[in-house]
């Protein structure tokens, strides 16, 4: 027996002393606020404080905290520190997904006990050991250090009807986020849930048997089950193309990457964890993997797939003009070749979750992005109707495009359905990042032109992309990067291919930017290099080409409106002068650091590429007055619960505080489509504004009141101009939106995507030359939005996205078998980010919700070629393998000078 | 994670009896060792916790001006000593540049020192790995080897050492006491972590039992206080692991450098300390001609170990930095970000 005071009250644990103290708050004492991200210290997001001190409570062993005081988020609000710093988090919108808030929000604390006013310095070093993926970290700096602000004042007013739009409102779903109450997938499994723990394939490529697992159940009681291909009800294979369903659920005796599931251990806890993987009768022939794409092309290559015989998933293109002819004719000429590296999702939240079944119907739990889709792919792995499934998203930990593939929930749905029991699973760090998509490895070489007034005349891009093992959402990647390979700029003529290639690695897939960011490393480094040949400035070099409503784009289509890059770039001029001086000032003085700042644009297509991705939104008005909105997008941090209220609630007419949210249960909301390809806001947007303004035209309808009727509801009762409305039968409003497109032909001509977010952002930074560090100083960030919806929330998106393209710049380079963990894969901390300078621009999108586009991807696409062209810039090195460690600084430095 | 025994001794002499037992490991703040058992690294049949000792946990000035540190000290309450930062602000810095506060706020002086390397092959079971199971190979010859080893590294293991606290302790002459089966005995810091040579599994000095319970600092240490530094270069600013490091500390009188202190980290299997450097320094003006000529001999014997021949001229460049920020002095407050070498400095880096 263990004593503890936690959270100001005594607790006696019975468990034994090396129990961690992260499984005896969580699993003991049910306070499942204090998250483990890691289960090893590397990402602070299980933070406690002991006796006042910060400590990862997953390495504490209970014997170490015998009589100590503990103290979780969950004890937070009773200090009135601890609260100020809850209503400051929530004011600053400094919690996105929620799950490395907990703690954050401890680690916090250990500074503002001792000074309730840090200092900058002080909180970053307080705040060092936890990882954030979401926030960028600014505004949580900012929050810590202005929660003494929020020790006596009231929390802000939420804004009233027909002010929500434009609002810098704080997260509708923010509080449970803050008080430890969010349940996410390892939250909320019921007690007596089995385990389930997948083994998979330590080995790139092999065959493999599985022999007779009997002996192994019986040595482990407790152990009930070891399912493997032949248990799958119904197709064993998923994948996110209909007609690709080429990921077994467990390979049936050959795995084509580290991380293929052979079979999955089911029971309790104790027993699924006891199996040594040595113990499993298992037999490997291992055979030689496809490391990189090179091998994958090469003559007489074997084919990973037998359908894919040359290793080619898909093939992008684009084709206008004649490139070659044009580039032939140019003035000046640029070109080069880029690489870049597998990069990881590192959302702090491991893959979790449970699944039931109940009756005949199979239930999921799981942190996802996608519950439709989920819902799909469990369906056709137990062969059954899709009625017959219901998913229920829990609370995400972060996404980023890696929770769009299944992980837990086919193995979940198959382990529930044949034992008829409730069973759960968490993945472990290591597993996560073994086993989950990544960012496509490219390897680009383009060519570009321009005429001797800086005009740009065409470009030559081929990219190779490595997709990994399965398909995953290769193909996805491989028809967008064409299509945005010339940038937001105007070039008459192009030629663009970009071919996903398989390999015996982990699978790409999707990851905030779809392929695009690695492209944008590409091109902005050639239009660098033609306005220095051209001798224009680099910003109005961009200026020049920049793409304005009424110009056609590269695959045919004609820009019709919100093409705000010109405003954005003009937005930054300033800036840009200023910052340029002040580095020319700090270089005057010389020495091994040189000052240097870079610009970057991109474009994004909101949506998915010339295809159909509607959403449906819908809003219920009961007799008894409640108003109910039933919003299947998945906010998976980005703020989606929020802007769409927002945006619903302006439409019909009432305040955000009106409204019961029923959220992503897909028994209980409509399709809304994915999460991702920052498509919430402008599809699921609109499609929320047309529920409002339906159910607003029903009520005034019955009303007979005019179209400016003004509507109330207070204590279950609904008045339009003061009258009340007495209602016999429920009210709906349904909305529903496809943005248009026109498919891509064989040439890449065709209408990809409805509306493009824009956007342009300086960096500046320091480069030690003699060490290659290369230190951030400054980021400005210029964001065409269309409309921000909520700027706070848009802010949050725009330096979330701004610490992942630092990552993918300067630190990211995942290894399969060798960074599987947190602190060999390295992810931006508090002292990587800069301040950053958020600038929104308003180019109304007519087809969007009061005009509004997105931004969620487009934040982080032109963050690292901006660096990249402040390095530039301070040396005249060019980065070209990314990313951009020291001894690559160092050797882009030497190769610069060796060149003269 | 394996099961094993938990013992919790009240006396260093009951905890060195209870680990004499083949397959006892000690149990200090576990940041390292729980780790490394989840994983299966390590898998000891018994602990012996060291939490409940006596004795072990206090800073102590010593009549002769040197200090004692008992090895159950964390590395937070050491580095914010205001005395032991104040006499040895490079052994301070090098604290707060590892790990995170919340590491900081557990981990032991004891278990810096005993920290196993960062090497993913002797991290993965799956891999071969001399040091973890000797006869098996290395797979990190050939393998992913960037941050490995370039002094002192043999055929059968190429790891480094993974600690930033060493790196100016072995600078400063530090002698790690022991007690043991056999009674104590002292050891110089220097001498006490083993190179590979054929043998990676044997790490350091310790026999089976022996107890680290203290370490210590000899009063000429605090000697370099006015111009001491250590400087770590990383891949992102606040935990990570050094790529290479450097601790620097001089006396310099009437302009010229009296005595000098080099030491190198992630560079080897040990902290490495270059006294040839030092010997070379000594009478010297503190200039960049003599740091370029210390740092060529700090690296005269280094040769890459696979694809890390940059970090031979990296590790040259951060001994000339830490040298050059020591020889411009100490910060009166330590960096916000200690041992970056972008924190801001008096003398500057521009001139």
């Amino acid at each position: 027996m263990t004593r503890l005071i936690v959270n100001g009250a005594e607790q006696v644990v019975a468990a034994p002393p090396e129990a961690r103290l992260s499984t005896v708050l969580r699993d003991g004492l049910g306070l499942t606020g204090t998250k483990i991200g890691c289960d090893a210290g590397d990402c602070g997001a299980c933070t406690v404080l002991v006796d006042g001190a910060q400590v990862c409570a997953c390495l504490v062993p209970l014997g170490q905290a015998e009589g100590a005081r503990v103290q979780t988020v969950e004890g937070l609000a009773a200090d009135p520190m601890g609260a100020a710093l809850q209503h400051a988090f929530q004011a600053h919108g400094a919690a996105q997904c929620g799950y490395c808030t907990p703690g954050m929000l401890m680690a916090a604390m250990e500074v503002l006990q001792a000074s309730p006013r840090p200092a900058e310095a002080q909180v970053m070093a307080a705040l060092g050991g936890v990882l954030c993926r979401c926030t960028g970290y600014r505004k949580i700096v900012t929050a810590v250090m202005e929660a003494h602000r929020f020790l006596d004042a009231p929390a802000a007013p939420l804004p009233e009807a027909g002010q929500a739009v434009g609002a810098r409102m704080g997260r509708a779903d923010g509080w449970p986020k803050l008080d430890g109450r969010e349940a996410y997938g390892a939250d909320a499994a019921p007690a007596d849930a089995l385990w389930l723990r997948p083994v998979r394939s330590p080995h790139a490529h092999a065959r493999f048997t599985l022999g007779d697992t009997a002996p192994l159940l019986a040595r482990h009681p407790g152990l009930e089950r070891v399912l493997a291909a032949a248990d799958v009800p119904g197709r064993n294979g998923y994948g996110i193309y209909p007609d690709i369903k080429d990921q077994a659920v467990f390979a049936e005796g050959l795995v084509r990457y580290r991380g293929d599931v052979v079979c999955a251990l089911v029971g309790t806890r104790e027993a699924v964890e006891a199996v040594r993987v040595e113990e499993l009768p298992l037999d490997w022939e291992v055979l030689p993997p496809l490391a990189e794409p090179g091998a994958a092309l090469a003559e007489g290559a074997p084919a990973l797939h037998e359908r894919w015989p040359d290793n080619v998933l898909t093939t992008g293109r684009v084709r206008r003009g004649d490139a070659a002819a044009a580039l032939a004719a140019s003035v000046h000429v640029a070109e080069g070749r880029w690489q870049t590296s597998f990069v990881e999702h590192a959302y702090v939240e491991p893959e979790a979750g449970w699944a039931r079944r109940v009756g005949d119907r199979i239930e999921v739990f799981a942190s996802t992005q996608a519950p439709y889709m989920d819902l799909e792919e469990v369906a056709g792995v137990l062969g059954l109707p899709h009625a017959a499934v219901r998913i229920v998203p829990t609370a995400c930990g972060g996404g980023f495009g890696g929770k769009l593939d299944v992980a837990v929930q086919p193995m979940l749905a198959i382990a529930a359905w044949l034992l008829r029991r409730s069973v759960r699973a968490t993945w472990s760090r290591s597993e996560s990042m073994a086993s989950s998509t990544k960012r496509h490895p490219a390897r680009i070489e383009a060519r570009a032109g321009c005429d001797a007034e800086g005009r740009l005349t065409a470009l030559e891009f081929e990219g190779i992309y490595d997709t990994g093992a399965y398909a995953s959402w290769g193909p996805t990647v491989a028809g967008r990067v064409p299509a945005h390979s010339t940038g937001p700029y105007r070039v008459p003529h192009v030629r663009s291919r970009a071919r996903a290639v398989l390999t015996n690695n982990p699978p790409s897939g999707a990851f905030r930017g779809f392929g695009v960011p690695q492209a944008a490393i590409a091109q902005e480094a050639l239009w660098d290099r033609l306005a220095d040949a051209a001798g224009i400035d680099r910003l109005e070099f961009r200026l020049i080409n920049a793409l304005r409503a009424g110009d056609a784009t590269a695959t045919g289509q004609v820009i019709a409106a919100s093409a705000g890059l010109p405003a954005c770039l003009e937005a930054l001029r300033p800036r840009w002068a200023a910052l340029r001086e002040e580095a020319a000032a700090e270089n005057a003085a010389g020495g091994p650091l040189r000052h240097g700042v870079g610009i970057a644009c991109m474009w994004y297509g909101i949506g998915n590429t010339g295809m159909s991705n509607p959403s449906t939104m819908r809003i219920t008005l009961e007799p008894g007055g409640r108003l109910a909105f039933h919003n299947g997008a998945v906010d998976i941090g980005q703020g989606s619960t929020t802007v769409l209220l927002q945006i619903a609630a302006d439409a019909l007419g009432l305040p955000a505080s009106a409204f019961a949210l029923v959220l992503g249960d897909t028994d209980l909301t409509a399709d809304a489509g994915k999460t991702s390809a920052s498509r919430q806001t402008f599809v699921s947007g609109r499609a929320a504004m047309e529920a409002g303004l339906a159910l607003r035209d029903a009520i005034l309808l019955r009303a007979n009141a005019g179209p400016e009727g003004r509507l109330a509801l207070s204590d279950g009762m609904l008045t339009v101009d003061g009258r009340p409305l007495h209602l016999e039968a429920p009210l709906e409003g349904l909305g529903r939106f496809d943005p248009p497109t026109v498919p891509l032909d064989a040439d890449g001509q065709g209408v990809p995507y409805a509306t493009y977010g824009f956007a342009a952002q300086i960096a500046a930074l320091a480069v030690d030359t003699e060490l290659g560090t290369i230190r951030l100083k400054r980021i400005v960030a210029a964001h065409d939005v269309g409309r921000a919806i909520n700027p706070l929330l848009v802010e949050g998106q725009i330096e979330g996205g701004i610490a992942q393209g630092i990552g993918l710049a300067l630190m990211e380079e995942y290894l399969p078998g060798r960074t599987e963990n947190l602190h060999d894969y390295l992810i931006p901390t508090v002292g990587d980010v800069p301040a950053i300078e958020s600038i929104l621009i308003e180019d109304p999108e007519p087809l969007g919700p009061y005009g509004a586009k997105g931004i969620g991807e487009p934040a982080l696409v032109p963050t690292a070629p901006a660096i990249f062209s402040a390095i530039r810039d301070a040396t005249g090195a060019e980065i070209n393998r990314i990313p951009a460690l020291p001894h690559r600084v160092l050797e882009a430095i030497r190769r610069k000078e060796g060149a003269g | 994670m394996n099961r094993f025994d938990y013992i919790r001794p009240g006396t260093v002499a009951e905890a060195v009896s209870a680990a004499a037992v083949p397959g006892s490991a000690y149990l200090a703040a576990g940041t390292n060792l729980l780790d490394l058992m989840k994983i299966g690294v390590a898998r000891p049949e018994r602990l012996v916790d060291l939490n409940y000792l006596p004795g072990l946990d206090a800073i102590e000035a010593l009549p002769d001006g040197g200090v004692r540190i008992g090895a159950r000290v964390r590395n937070a309450d050491l580095a914010q000593d205001p005395g032991f930062r104040r006499r040895f602000p490079a052994v301070a810095e090098a604290l707060l540049s590892g790990a995170s506060g919340q590491l900081r706020n557990m981990a032991t002086v004891g278990g810096n020192l005993l920290q196993r390397t960062r090497c993913p092959y002797f991290q993965d079971t799956a891999s071969a790995c001399n040091r973890r199971a000797p006869g098996s190979g290395c797979d990190a010859r050939g393998g992913e080897n960037r941050l490995h080893a370039v002094l002192g590294w043999s055929e059968a293991c190429i790891a480094t050492h993974p600690s930033d606290f060493c790196v100016p302790l072995v600078a400063l002459g530090a002698v790690v006491e022991i007690a043991g089966p056999a009674g104590p005995r002292e050891v110089p810091l220097a001498d006490f972590h083993l190179l590979p040579g054929a043998t990676p599994e044997r790490e350091s000095v310790l026999a089976p039992g022996e107890l680290v319970t203290a370490l210590r600092l000899p009063a000429e240490a605090a000697g370099f206080a006015a111009h001491a530094r250590y400087v770590k270069l990383r891949e992102r600013t606040s935990y990570a692991f050094a790529v290479v490091s450097a601790a620097a500390a001089l006396r310099i009188e009437d302009g010229r450098i009296a005595a000098a202190r080099l030491a190198l980290g992630g560079v080897a299997a040990k902290p490495w300390r270059a006294e040839a450097a030092e010997a070379a320094l000594v009478g010297a003006a503190p200039d960049a001609a003599a740091f370029q000529q210390a740092a060529e001999i700090a690296l005269a014997e280094a040769r890459p170990s696979g694809d890390n021949a940059f970090k031979i001229e990296l590790a040259r460049r951060i001994a000339r930095r830490a040298l050059r920020l020591a020889a411009a002095g100490t910060p009166e407050r330590l960096p916000a970000l200690p041992a970056s070498p972008f924190a801001p400095l008096s003398g500057g880096l521009h001139g």
